[in-house]
């Protein structure tokens, strides 16, 4: 018997190494333009219309359930938009074409093999395929996410009771991300070397109001190899110190915000942590939008005149934007950890950017817990600087805990702009030169 | 407990804390509006600051600390600037005044301390100061009590112990402008207005900050960062413990050890220069720091003998001493060890302090390599520096002997008159981070190794020896959900393990007694830290625990933040020590420094070794924990942050 299942088991891990079928330049354009050929649609949905309380029914097939919720509660609505193409960097899509055929996943889960820059796994993601959503997930990771560097400068975090609409307390932070490894816009290209410890990312974070956490930084290394942990380092302004962060512990609430450090971008953690489970692609509503259409905040207006998305509806915790119909593949993720606070993430990744949108977060006990938003903006309809770039921005975002009826709102201004994100910005001891 | 004391007590403190509190309401919101930060059009000026009142309230004291703060911190950047990248000024402003002395002027200020008497258990049992059993009339001894009376005194930890058969002293207690008495020139010899403004000195402490930074790339990718003005340069990666963290002298006065350091950390004009490496070949990040503290030294502030906090008490013992070589004190218990005696002016006590002049050779260096290697954080550290603390060296060579009044002053071994010396000390050391996931815990280690400090050792002539001293601390920190408490947010656990060890230490038991050095050879301290954030961070309960383990001594100090807004903090806390408190150690008044008034055979002779009392050593034994056992604390902070 114990021999029967060592040879099954060989012989599954033999499949799912194995290639599921190669991508072809065709599977690229398909997954990078999806809507060359037409934009989806749904009966009675056009650019203009707004889903209320009266027609949430009629919608309710391209609308995720916790959105159908907050709608037909009266807590908000949605303001349709035209479906448009973020298309990504051209060299983001060439070096997924060359990438074709030399990508597979590797024996374990975490694990990736041949894989340079691009889309790891153009391909239609197929329900046949047992490690589709693995694969997903590595697509997302790599994904081209801020591009190989970005910052958001500045970034505001309200938390507010979404019953009274109280706003109780505003961080404001600068975030900054560089991309150490599969370069494929900015030179150098594909690396930045040295990278003795072979640091995919790395993510430097300024918190410059309240009082309680000015001058506070947070610096954190994620490492290529997925089953090593990241490494994390807090300058806190009132120790004057540098010190590491037990950066394992990824389930706690981000500075007493809604928001787990696992939940950034989408999802925040290893590949390895979490059973992934692909549930089949639909199109549905999604926050996608051109920035500079919008009706924006006059609230914390830059001195260039750059104007953040303007928050509203139940609570003050909704982005008052625009969505899209688009293409998503719905992929689930179970933590591996039995004390793991929730018991899934249902994201709804867009098939062309894979970012990552829409996310619903379940406690343990498999209710709804949370809703995390996060608003893309159009490149070309947004900074000036950031035309041409293929980076789809993020620009707002709220996590509603719809148990503790409490969310927590985010508003951007991404600038993909290198002399942002130097490289010595990214070091250890840059934390203890600026620390003040 | 606290709420009755207070009041109970006259004036009582509670109502202080509430007009504290009301003081610094009505200042940011009611006074002259509300206090905004500042930033310029193109961000390069930025000014932000804070108003504060700290009222601490003290069991069996009342009010010890009435703390009310204006900080200003502002930095201006130039950006680029001839071969420099980067050009910012960067300065920090402060403020405070402490109304204590103010509002509990009959302990702190100028109405403090009373007459005292002095046990003498062989003779009438309590002698009244200046007329002691052995006094005027009897050989050389006596002192004037015109010019030293009876009046603003305490006696020596009498708040921790009675004398119980040991030595005794009176500390004159009132602020220097009021009564001189004790008080060590340039050191510890603060008026009232310096205690309650403590920043406006002559060494410009309400500058806590103002240095000009500058960065220089070079060819080689790498920058050099060069930071130049008064500072606060820190090294280490420990909470509370000083174990590289010593460039900076501490201002203890301030709350003992309970402040965080950057507050208390007392800014030097000093130059550091960095060479960031950035990443190598072999190290995630690499950086050589070059430091040069060209500052007059400054040693560490104790607390004057008679305000609320001073560190091991030390600053009352050494205010006490000083007053018996400038105008002669009454001793308990002193003479045949059962006597009270009031020794004339210059026989005990001490004489002088030498400070450090500025020059050349005074000024201190420092460097650091510091780095990451493969998930390791790393610093080897070597500095060169004045000892903060001072040494007391018994080596005064005009001292007096009182049994032969006719014989010229000169130097007498084994006896208790002291210099007090800051000698030089070398330092090398090392830290380390890391984090091990499987227990989803950072572990910090920092260690030193020192050359040249000194001790009390009541087994040498000079009563003093060094002894290289190895410190290590060994750092636990973990996010550690506890569902029951809270579902959402991880406690914050931090333990720390410091340990010391005196390599050359001396000591022995003799005829019941310990002599040589009160210090332990070997020390631990503990401390544990638990933390909690709710509702949404805005509230966050912690408790503290620190235990000296051989000192029996144990500190628990429990405190809630509030922020009412993003720009309002309460914090109220108390801070409760429960242990052995004072503890014995040889005092010397068996050390025979006047053979054959004081006894047969030679100066130190162990075999009349027989005498031990709480003071003055004992201090040394039962810590900075253990000395302020009787300071237990009610604290309430409220902070507008602009």
């Amino acid at each position: 018997m114990r021999l029967l299942h060592t040879t099954l088991a060989a012989a599954l891990m033999a499949i799912s190494v194995m290639p599921a079928k190669a991508a072809t330049n065709e599977d690229v354009d398909n997954s990078f333009f999806p809507y060359r050929d037409g934009v989806p649609a749904h009966a009675g949905l056009k650019a203009g219309t707004v889903i209320d309380q009266s027609n949430v029914e009629q919608f309710k097939d391209v609308l995720d359930p916790a959105m159908q919720h907050f709608i037909s509660q009266g807590w908000t609505t949605v303001t349709v938009g035209e479906t448009t193409s973020f298309d990504l960097h051209p060299n983001y899509v060439q070096a997924t074409r060359d990438g074709i055929g030399k990508v597979k996943l590797g024996a374990k889960s975490g694990e990736i093999k041949g894989f340079i820059a691009g889309r790891p796994f153009p391909e239609e993601p197929s329900m046949d395929d047992p490690r589709a959503g693995e694969k997903l997930a590595w697509n997302y990771k790599y994904g081209y996410n801020w591009g190989d560097n970005a910052a958001i400068y500045p970034f505001y975090w309200k938390y507010k009771d979404m019953n009274s609409g109280k706003l109780e307390r505003t961080i404001k932070f600068n975030f900054h991300f560089l991309n150490y490894m599969h370069r494929v816009n900015q030179e150098p290209l594909p690396e930045i070397s040295p990278n003795p410890s072979g640091m995919f990312r790395a993510i430097y974070v300024q918190a410059i109001e309240p009082f309680d956490v000015k001058n506070t930084q947070l610096l954190i290394h994620r490492y290529e190899d997925d089953l090593k942990r990241d490494n994390a380092w807090l300058y806190l302004g009132f120790q004057r110190r540098v010190r590491r962060l037990a950066s394992g512990q990824v389930t706690d609430a981000f500075l007493g915000s809604d928001v787990m450090i696992e939940d950034f971008e989408g999802y925040n953690g290893r590949i390895n942590d979490m059973e992934w489970t692909f549930n089949g692609a639909k199109n549905i509503l999604v926050p996608f939008y051109n920035h500079n259409a919008l009706t924006l905040s006059e609230e914390h207006k830059e001195s260039d005149g750059y104007q953040f998305v303007e928050m509203g509806d139940k609570g003050n915790c909704f982005p008052q934007i625009t969505w899209q119909l688009r293409k998503v593949y719905e992929l689930e993720n179970k933590p591996k950890d039995a004390n793991h606070p929730i018991s899934k993430r249902v994201h709804y990744i867009d098939a062309q950017t894979f970012t990552i949108p829409r996310t619903l977060t379940y406690d343990r006990k498999g209710d709804l817990w949370k809703s995390w938003q996060i608003g893309q903006a159009h490149p070309d309809h947004h900074l000036p600087k950031n035309k041409g770039t293929g980076v789809a921005i993020d620009d707002s975002f709220t996590m509603i805990d719809v148990q503790a009826m409490h969310c927590t709102t985010g508003q951007f201004k991404g600038q993909v702009d290198p002399a942002l994100n130097p490289v010595n910005k990214f070091s250890v001891q840059n934390l203890r030169a600026s620390g003040r | 407990m606290f709420l009755e004391i207070m009041t109970k007590r006259p004036g009582g403190s509670y109502t202080a804390i509430q007009a504290g509190i009301v003081s610094t309401a009505l200042a940011v919101g009611l006074g002259s509006g509300p206090l905004y930060a500042y930033t310029s059009e193109d961000g390069s000026v930025q000014a932000s600051g804070f108003v504060e009142n700290a009222s601490y309230s003290r069991r069996h004291v009342g009010l010890s600390k009435m703390r009310n703060t204006v900080q200003v911190e502002g930095s201006k950047d130039y950006g680029a600037q001839g071969p420099f990248s980067n050009v910012s000024l960067v300065g920090t402003f402060r403020a405070t005044y402490d109304a204590v002395y103010d509002l509990n002027d009959d302990q702190f200020g100028d109405k403090a301390g009373d007459a005292i008497q002095l046990e003498s258990v062989g003779g009438s049992g309590q002698t009244v100061w200046g007329q002691s059993d052995i006094s005027t009339g009897v050989l050389g001894f006596g002192f004037d009590t015109n010019e030293n009376p009876n009046e603003g005194l305490v006696g020596l930890g009498s708040h921790l112990h009675d004398t119980e058969g040991g030595v005794g002293m009176g500390v004159p207690v009132r602020p220097c402008d009021k009564d001189s008495r004790g008080c060590i020139d340039d050191y510890l010899d603060f008026e009232e207005s310096d205690l309650k403004y403590p920043e406006f000195n002559d060494r410009l402490d309400f500058l806590r900050e103002a240095y000009i930074d500058a960065s220089m790339p070079t060819a080689s990718g790498a920058t050099w960062n060069f930071r130049v003005g008064r500072q606060q340069v820190i090294w280490g990666r420990t909470d509370l413990f000083r174990v590289l963290d010593v460039i900076n002298p501490v201002d203890f006065s301030r709350h003992n050890i309970y402040d965080e350091l950057e507050d208390i950390r007392i800014p030097m004009w000093m130059a550091t220069g960095e060479y960031q490496m950035g990443a190598t070949e072999t190290f995630d990040d690499l950086n050589l720091q070059f430091l040069w503290n060209f500052d007059k030294f400054r040693p560490n502030n104790l607390g004057q003998g008679g305000s609320p906090y001073a560190i091991l008490d030390a600053g009352n013992f050494f205010r006490a001493m000083k007053n018996c070589w400038d105008n002669g004190c009454s001793v308990a218990n002193f003479a045949g060890g059962a006597l009270s005696t009031d020794f004339p002016k210059h026989v005990i006590g001490i004489r002088d302090v030498h400070l450090p002049d500025w020059s050349l050779d005074n000024t201190q260096f420092g460097i650091k390599l510091e780095g990451d290697y493969q998930g390791l954080g790393f610093s080897l550290n070597a500095l060169t520096y004045r000892s903060q603390l001072p040494s007391l060296r018994a080596v005064v060579d005009n001292a007096d002997n009182p049994f032969t009044p006719e014989i010229e002053s000169q130097s007498y071994d084994y006896l208790i008159a002291f210099d007090m010396h800051f000698p030089r000390v070398n330092l090398i050391g090392g830290s380390l981070d890391f984090y091990v996931d499987d227990i989803k815990s950072v572990f910090r280690v920092e260690t030193s190794y020192t050359q040249g400090e000194e001790f009390a050792n009541t087994l040498r002539p000079e009563l003093y020896s060094d002894s290289d001293v190895f410190r290590y601390v060994v750092g636990w920190d973990r996010p550690t959900f506890i569902p029951f408490l809270n579902e959402n947010r991880a406690f914050l656990l931090s333990a720390q393990l410091f340990g010391q060890y005196l390599v050359d230490h001396e000591r022995e038991k003799v005829n019941g007694i310990e002599a040589g050095i009160p210090d332990w050879e070997i020390n631990h301290i503990g401390t544990l830290l638990v933390k909690g954030w709710y509702k949404n961070d805005r509230v966050s309960p912690q408790v503290i625990f620190a235990h000296d383990f051989k000192a029996h001594a144990t500190v628990i100090a429990p405190s809630v933040d509030w922020l009412i807004s993003d720009n309002l903090r309460l914090t109220v806390g108390a801070n409760v020590k429960v242990g052995d408190g004072a503890q014995e150690f040889d005092d010397c008044r068996a050390c025979n420094p006047f053979p054959p008034f004081t006894g047969p055979g030679e100066p130190g002779d162990l075999a009349l070794r027989n005498l031990a009392g709480f003071e003055p050593l004992g201090r040394f034994r039962s810590g900075p924990i253990g000395m302020a056992q009787e300071e237990d604390e009610l604290q309430v902070t409220l902070r507008y942050r602009f």
